[in-house]
């Protein structure tokens, strides 16, 4: 390489010609290189700026010469540059299109994240499908009074359905009550909202039981209402196919069958065909139908107790177990989970 | 309640109707059938034998060795060791491969020498009675060979019906009330069971005084010459397939009556009652008794009393007294048949906590005709079978009751209606019918008697003739209808509203995992939160002892099982959406006051040295809800120091949110008290940081609204730069903040505190506080004069505060 600095001894011998920046420049690997290729021709002590610093000394006819000469060397090797410069970039590129290094089983890294309580996810499913009728949903006291849990649903005291209830009683004179299900806000929907109406009412309720693996004191509930004219069992048929094709995505064989509860008139219980089998399983024990809804049409003394005349207004009811519902949908093999707060479970949803 | 297929069998023909069909056809009809057995599978292994010899064993005193025939070509030589075996004997035998009850497979062995083929059963070995001293004779006309089960009658079946939906059934409460059901289900008769007296003598009916309304009826039937002996095999056979063992011929046909009508009774030896006769009145206070249980119970006014003279020999429709135990050498009884008050007997067994066959069915409202038909039913079934007893005297039958029998008026119309399906008038009339109603056409459509079996408790409503025809006419043949309505959307919800957009928030840029808890807590847990002695609502009977309170807020529900969580995962944030309850200070039986609150918690492993002076689980946790307030839309809202922090929070450490227009308190964010940790199990290896907010649903839905937000974008440029400054430890960070503010005079668009250090080079007693700060204008680009000038007022202000600019 010539030193620039002993170049200029004589300007005719060793002039720096253009060739020479371009074949240095066509050298350079990176842009670093050039950096310095580029300090060296155009850079302020560089090459071109002692050559145009040269012009004073030189006799006054070359002068125009020199002057061209510094200009087409600096535009030659900024141009030469500027090639140079892209032609790494480009091989820079073509090097990483080749991908070395890259293994496509290297696990990604998961963003952290929050849940939705799997109850929570079915209740919001069942209200969404549930306004999408014109159904309004309510809310109620989990604690209550005996006459919203039990009187007015047609369950005087000293009345034999109160064993299945399996109460929890608060201190006191004992009128105020742990609900043992949703449908008390029945009657203070019948007391607060005008028929014809439609609501459905998620919520806890409380069962004084030992518990093990299906059983729990504490479980979530949906009950629902109903009230307009001329309603008869075959629109409760209809409305719980409805439901029930909401829940499963699906058209189940449903069979009514008695069921008693005091405060509807017939009473029935809904099974559906166990969605979970074709021959017999686990959830319905065999049977091939599982217990789902607890209905009826509404006693006619529990109209009366919400101020709504039974001899105008119609009602049918009906509940659904919540708790029951996130279980077989998920095949949760241990209702204590729903309630238990344990991260291991939640996180699942 | 149990029922024996074969039972049913008594009271109609169940001729072409399988046990299971039977059963589906009750559950679809009727009540709900929880499960059919095979009675005793064992004995359909079991065949009858015959002891054709028997030699003493010769190495064993007390060992037979028989022959038995139990036809087949071969006779079984089998070793035997009870008394009682002797040739001509028909007997059980369990041959070679049986098993037995227990898992016992019969094998093939020798006995000191001897082989033996099989097992000559006791009663006991096959789980028929007690008795083991001796083989089970099965009676002369045995056929050999034959299945034990069928050779004595025990080929049953038993039915188990959810006693739950019978509860407004008491006519259900026995075999006949369900043959009844069957007749009507299937149409066919019931068989004729005669209910008359058997002829009594002329002595003097036995003296009863009824002195209170909660017993109507009493009927006193005076039995001589009753012995109590062993029951025949088929009373035997029927109790034990509905899991009754059988003691004695009486006390059998006492519980069979029962279960076969529905009716209890009970029989007292008139020899342990004094002369002057039964009195049948309410307890007095501080009166006792004891029961034949053995225990002693406290009694009160509330509880009714059968007495002999005053002194009391039953607690009536519950259980008998000790001292009026039949005994086996009674032979003047008297037979009680009575109807008492369901809710008096009710109220006497739930509170003793003594329920009984017979509280069971008092309970339930029993038919007051229906005594008669159960004593005369007793009288006779006690004459066949030990023919020499005698009725000295008529029966004393006492009491003020009306028959309950009535009459409704059935419009066919309603019927329709109420069901959606056009049954015709023929239908409907024929199922009530066949249910044991009289229908007979009437003005406004048909006039329905109500039999008084039905008539206690169970059809009172044209409602309830509605549900006879559809149950026998079958729901599943009635097809569905779509309602017509016009449908308008629901109202808004703003609960609900509030409720889905705060869980969303959490759980998806707040990554907290939502959680539910019971609204129980623990004792245990309050104590250690120092929250004991605040005013809880209580359970009188808690599932189990210090689950007693019910939970005031959230916080303590997820501080519970925070040490389970911080086990398995550096980071636990948890938030749940619930109720708490205060109850009223004033008054326990007025409804407590019900919280809609929403609790969160983020526990950590401690942060190091090294973090940011904001990484801790109260700064995060603060900035989770700053953001959850601001999604929610909650007008302005700063952070004030809590004047009240709750108890489980640092006393120092806890801030509330508060709406600057209207001063509502929106939320709390407090650390744990450190004081809390150890107890909490958050110590040593799970020494955790805990932050712990509660949000008040209704506050937020109580509180001012902001409106939308939106600023038009900036249209000049702004500058950024990096400020930092020393002042002393006391002086708060928001100062600083203002005097940023103040300095730029409306042009500071955003100042960020970005490090918070102390150490060394602030020195003692000081802290450095460093900021991204832009500056912006609406009205031209800002150039670095501008910046100048800031820079000069801000040092000026930072020198008020008795801080100074640092240079980085
Ligand atoms: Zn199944």
């Amino acid at each position: 390489m010539s030193d620039p600095e002993s170049g200029d001894a004589g300007n005719d011998s060793s002039a720096p010609t253009l060739a020479e920046a371009e074949a240095k420049i066509l050298a350079c690997e990176s842009s670093e290189a050039l950096k310095e290729v580029e300090r060296e021709y155009v850079g302020k002590q560089g090459v071109v700026a002692r050559l145009l610093a040269s012009i004073p000394d030189a006799p006054p006819e070359e002068r125009p010469e020199v002057g061209k000469q510094a200009n087409i060397l600096k535009k030659g090797v900024q141009q030469a540059i500027q090639a140079r410069q892209q032609g790494l970039a480009d091989a820079r590129v073509a090097t990483e299109r080749e991908g070395q290094g890259f293994d496509p089983s290297l696990p990604p890294p998961r963003p952290q994240r929050g849940s939705l309580h799997p109850l929570t996810q079915v209740t919001r499913e069942l209200e969404d499908l549930f306004q999408s009728m014109g159904y309004r949903i309510l809310d109620g006291p989990e604690i209550e009074t005996d006459y919203y849990n039990f009187e007015a649903l047609n369950i005087p005291a000293d009345h034999p359905a109160r064993d299945s209830h399996d109460t929890f009683f608060c201190e006191g004179d004992g009128h105020l009550v742990l609900r043992t299900h949703t449908s008390p806000v029945q009657i203070r929907a019948l007391e607060n909202l005008e028929p014809p109406l439609r609501v459905v009412i998620p919520g806890k309720v409380f069962r004084h039981e030992s518990t093990d693996a299906s059983h729990d004191h504490t479980f979530h509930q949906m009950e629902g209402l109903v009230v307009d004219r001329d309603i008869s069992v075959a629109h409760l048929i209809g409305a719980m196919k409805t439901l029930l094709r909401g829940i499963f995505d699906r058209d189940l064989e449903v069979r009514l069958r008695p069921g008693y509860f005091p405060f509807v008139e017939p009473g029935f219980e809904l099974d559906a065909r166990c969605p979970f089998c074709e021959e017999g399983c686990r959830v319905c024990k065999r049977t091939r139908w599982i217990e789902l809804l607890p209905c009826g049409l509404v006693h006619p003394n529990v109209l009366r107790a919400g101020g709504v005349d039974p001899e105008e207004w119609g009602a049918f009811a009906f509940g659904l177990g919540l708790s029951r519902l996130v279980m077989l949908r998920h095949a949760i093999d241990d209702v204590r989970h729903l309630l238990g707060g344990d991260i291991r479970f939640l996180e699942q949803f | 309640m149990y029922v024996s297929y074969r039972w049913l069998g008594r009271h109609i023909d169940l001729e072409g109707i399988s046990p299971e069909q039977l059963c589906e056809d009750l559950t679809l009809s009727t009540a709900e059938v929880e499960g059919i057995e095979k009675f005793a599978p064992h004995l359909s292994a079991v065949r009858v034998g015959k002891v054709e010899t028997r030699v003493p064993h010769p190495d064993a005193d007390k060992l037979s060795v028989c022959t038995v025939d139990i036809g087949e070509e071969e006779s079984l030589n089998i070793v035997c060791g009870a008394p009682n075996v002797d040739a001509g004997q028909k007997v059980a035998v369990a041959t070679v491969g049986t098993v037995l009850p227990g898992d016992f497979k019969i094998k093939k062995s020798k006995i000191r020498g001897v082989e033996s083929r099989g097992m000559i059963c006791s009663v006991r070995e096959l789980e028929l009675g007690e008795d083991h001293d001796g083989i089970w004779v099965l009676p002369e006309e045995a056929e050999i060979g034959q299945p034990v089960a069928d050779a004595v009658g025990l080929n049953d079946w038993v039915i188990e019906i959810d006693n739950k939906s019978l509860t407004h059934r008491p006519d259900l409460w026995g075999h006949r009330g369900i043959a009844a059901e069957i007749a009507a289900i299937y149409s066919r008769p019931l068989k004729p069971l005669s209910f008359d007296w058997p002829e009594w003598g002329d002595g003097a009916p036995y003296p009863i005084r009824i002195e209170t309304p909660a017993c109507s009826r009493y009927i006193g039937l005076q039995i001589d010459g009753a012995k109590a002996t062993e029951s025949p095999d088929w009373l035997k056979g029927l109790l034990l397939a509905v899991g009754q063992r059988s003691i004695d011929c009486l006390v059998d046909l006492s519980n069979f009556v029962m279960l076969d009508l529905g009716q209890p009774n009970h029989t007292f030896d008139r020899h342990a009652l004094d002369s002057d006769g039964i009195a049948i009145r309410m307890a007095r206070e501080g009166e006792q008794m004891t029961t034949l249980d053995g225990e002693e119970r406290d009694l009160q006014p509330s509880d009714l009393l059968i007495c002999s003279g005053d002194r009391p020999v039953a607690l009536a429709g519950i259980m008998g007294g000790e001292g009026s135990k039949v005994g086996d050498t009674t032979d003047a009884l008297l037979l009680e048949i009575a109807t008492f008050a369901p809710a008096v007997v009710r109220r006497t067994s739930s509170r003793l906590g003594l329920r009984t066959d017979a509280s069971a069915r008092f309970e339930k409202s029993l038919d007051p005709t229906l005594p008669q038909r159960a004593g005369a039913h007793f009288a006779r079934l006690l004459r066949e079978l030990q023919p020499d007893v005698r009725f000295p005297a008529p029966p004393t039958d006492v009491g003020e009751w009306t028959d309950p029998a009535h009459t409704l008026t059935l419009r066919p119309e309603q019927v329709r209606r109420e069901l959606g399906k056009a049954i015709p008038d023929e239908e409907i009339t024929s199922i009530l019918k066949r249910l044991g109603f009289g229908v007979e056409k009437s003005e406004a459509g048909y006039a329905v008697a109500v039999p008084s079996s039905r008539s206690t408790k169970d059809v009172h409503l044209d409602r309830d003739l509605v549900e006879e025809v559809g149950r026998i006419y079958r729901y599943g043949n009635i097809e569905e209808k779509f309602m017509r309505a016009d449908i308008t959307p629901p109202p808004k919800d703003p609960r609900r509203h509030l409720v889905r957009a705060l869980q969303d928030r959490l759980a998806g840029a707040g990554r907290f995992h939502e959680t539910l808890s019971y609204s129980f807590v623990h004792d245990a847990l309050l104590e250690k939160l120092g929250m004991l002695d605040l005013p809880h609502v209580r359970i009188v009977n808690p599932v189990a002892h210090g689950e007693e309170r019910i939970r005031r807020s959230v916080a303590p529900s997820l501080l519970a099982g925070l040490e389970t969580n911080r086990r398995l995962l550096d980071d636990v944030r948890l938030f749940e959406v619930g109720k708490g309850y205060l109850p009223d200070p004033e008054d326990p039986n007025r409804e407590p006051q019900e919280l809609h609150l929403a609790g969160l918690v983020w526990a950590s492993a401690p942060a190091g040295a090294g973090a940011r002076f904001d990484a801790h689980a109260f700064n995060r946790l603060q900035g989770v809800v700053t953001d959850l307030l601001d999604h929610l839309e909650a007008a302005e809202t700063h952070w004030r120091p809590a004047p009240a922090p709750p108890l489980w929070a640092h006393p120092a450490k806890a801030l509330e949110a508060v709406c600057t227009e209207s001063g509502d308190v929106l939320a709390v964010v407090a650390e744990l008290d450190p004081g809390l940790h150890a107890g909490l199990g958050l110590s040593g290896e799970q020494a955790s940081e805990v932050a712990v907010a509660e949000v008040s649903i209704d506050a937020l839905l109580k509180a001012p609204q902001r409106g939308s937000r939106y600023k038009t974008l900036a249209r000049y440029p702004g500058i950024k730069l990096d400020v930092a400054i020393a002042l002393p430890e006391t002086t708060a960070a928001a100062e600083v903040h203002s005097a940023i503010k103040k300095a730029g005079k409306g042009s500071v668009a955003d100042a960020e505190l970005f490090d918070l250090y102390r150490g060394d080079s602030v020195g003692a007693g000081r802290k450095s506080l460093a900021y991204h700060v832009t500056l912006q204008s609406e009205k031209k680009t800002l150039t670095e004069k501008d910046e100048q000038k800031f820079l000069k007022r801000f040092e000026a202000l930072v020198g008020e505060l008795g801080g100074e600019l640092r240079n980085g």
